[in-house]
C-alpha cells in the first residue's frame, strides 16, 4: 500500500500540465520581435479607426477590411498569448469594419 | 393495522417529496434566487484543471466597471462576453495579458499599485494575494467594501442598485477607456442617433435606443456585429425571450447592466393614443 502511494506521488509529479511547472518551463516570448512590432503597429493603425467606422467611405472601409484580412496570416508569428488575444481583437476590429459597409450598401440600395 | 399502513405511507410520501424536488431540479424556467445588490454582475472564472487545489475566481463587475469602461476589458484586453469563453492560463496573466494587464503589481490607480495577478514563483506568502482573487468559498480580503462604494452614488431598484448611467454623467465615477500598452489610441467618437424600436406586443411603450448611453462604454465593436449583427435597423427580429435567454440587449442586461425586469428603462416612450 505504502509502495503504491510513493508511486502514485511520483507519477503525480512527473504527469505535465502543473501551472508552476509549465510557467517555469516555457520559454518567454521575444515581445520585442521585429515582426511583433511591426503586427502591432499594423493593428494600433487600422483599428484605431473604428470610432470613425461610420465617417469613412466604402472605399476607405473596404480598405480597413483588406488591411485586417492580411493581418489573420500573421497571426501565426505571435506567441500563443498573443494570438489568442489578438485573434479576438482582430475579428471584432474588421467585424465591425466589414458590418458598417454592409450598413452603408445596404442604405445605398 | 395502522402500523401496516404507516411504513407504506411514510415511503410513499417520502417518494413523493424526491420526485418533486426532482422536477424542481432538472425543469427549466424554475425561478432563481435574486442575486444581491453586491453579487449582481459577479462572474466565476471555472476551476483550474491543472491545480485543482486553486479556487476559481470570484471577479466582481462592481468594482471593475467603476474604474473602467466594458470595452477596455472587452475589447482591448480582449476578454470574452461568457465566463470562461477566453481560456485564460497563469502564464497569459504573468505575461500581462487579461487580469494582468492591469494586476501586474505597476499599473497606479487612485495613487496605489493595482496588486499583482498570478506570479511565476508562488510562495507561502503569497496565498494572501492569490486567495484575493481565487476566492470561491472563501473570505477574501478586499480593499473594497460595496456599502461604502455604493452609499453616495444614485440608487435603481434592481441590479446593483446603482443608477450607473447617472453616476457616469454625474461624474461620481470616472470610468477610464484607455490603458496604456493595451489600448489602441482612437479618435473621439462620432455618435450615432437615437432610434425608437417598436415592440411587437401592443400597448406596450417603444423602446429609446440611446447610441449615445451606450458608446460611452461599449464604443461599436463590443456590440456590432458579435451582438448586433442585424444590418437593417428592424430586420432582425430580437425576441424578449432571446433576451432572457442572454442574447442581443441581454448579452449585458441579464448579468451586468440593470436587469430586464427594469421594464420601463427601455420600453420608455409613452403609447401614442
Amino acid at each position: 500500500m505504502r509502495k503504491l502511494a510513493i508511486f502514485v506521488s511520483v507519477l503525480a509529479f512527473l504527469v505535465p500540465g502543473r501551472p508552476w511547472v509549465a510557467a517555469q518551463s516555457q520559454p518567454q516570448a521575444p515581445a520585442n520581435s521585429a515582426e511583433q512590432q511591426a503586427f502591432l503597429r499594423e493593428f494600433n493603425d487600422a483599428c484605431s479607426q473604428t470610432q470613425d467606422a461610420m465617417l469613412l467611405t466604402k472605399d476607405e472601409l473596404k480598405d480597413l477590411v483588406r488591411r485586417c484580412d492580411a493581418l489573420v496570416p500573421r497571426l501565426t508569428k505571435l506567441d500563443d498569448t498573443q494570438r489568442k488575444v489578438y485573434k479576438r481583437r482582430l475579428e471584432q476590429c474588421r467585424g465591425l469594419f466589414a458590418y458598417v459597409l454592409d450598413t452603408k450598401k445596404d442604405s445605398d440600395k | 393495522m395502522k402500523k401496516y399502513f404507516l411504513l407504506p405511507l411514510t415511503l410513499l410520501l417520502a417518494l413523493c417529496f424526491q420526485a418533486a424536488a426532482q422536477i424542481g431540479v432538472n425543469q427549466p424556467g424554475i425561478k432563481q434566487r435574486r442575486p444581491l445588490p453586491p453579487e449582481y454582475g459577479r462572474v466565476v472564472i471555472g476551476q483550474n484543471v491543472d491545480n485543482p487545489q486553486l479556487s476559481p475566481v470570484v471577479f466582481e463587475h462592481w468594482i471593475h466597471r467603476s474604474m473602467f469602461t466594458c470595452r477596455v476589458c472587452h475589447v482591448d484586453i480582449g476578454f470574452a462576453m461568457k465566463a470562461n469563453g477566453s481560456g485564460i492560463t497563469p502564464s497569459d496573466i504573468q505575461r500581462g495579458y487579461y487580469c494582468g494587464a492591469c494586476h501586474n503589481g505597476r499599473m497606479v490607480h487612485a495613487d496605489k499599485a493595482v496588486f499583482a495577478g498570478c506570479s511565476l514563483h508562488e510562495t507561502v506568502a503569497d496565498q494572501e494575494r492569490c486567495d484575493r482573487c481565487h476566492s470561491y468559498g472563501k473570505v477574501a480580503k478586499s480593499d473594497y467594501n460595496f456599502a461604502r462604494f455604493s452609499a453616495n452614488l444614485p440608487k435603481e431598484r434592481f441590479g446593483n442598485g446603482i443608477d450607473w448611467e447617472k453616476a457616469e454623467v454625474q461624474g461620481l465615477i470616472q470610468s477610464t477607456d484607455f490603458v496604456e500598452g493595451i489600448s489602441v489610441r482612437r479618435t473621439s467618437l462620432a455618435v450615432q442617433k437615437d432610434f425608437a424600436l417598436n415592440p411587437k406586443v401592443e400597448s406596450m411603450p417603444d423602446i429609446i435606443f440611446s447610441h449615445k448611453k451606450h458608446t460611452v462604454w461599449n464604443g461599436c465593436e463590443l456590440c456590432h456585429p458579435e451582438i448586433f449583427f442585424g444590418v437593417k435597423r428592424g430586420m432582425t427580429k430580437y425576441t424578449m425571450v432571446d433576451i432572457f435567454q442572454g442574447r442581443s440587449c441581454g448579452a449585458c442586461h441579464s448579468t451586468v447592466a440593470f436587469p430586464t425586469m427594469d421594464c420601463q428603462r427601455c420600453h420608455s416612450r409613452p403609447v401614442q393614443q
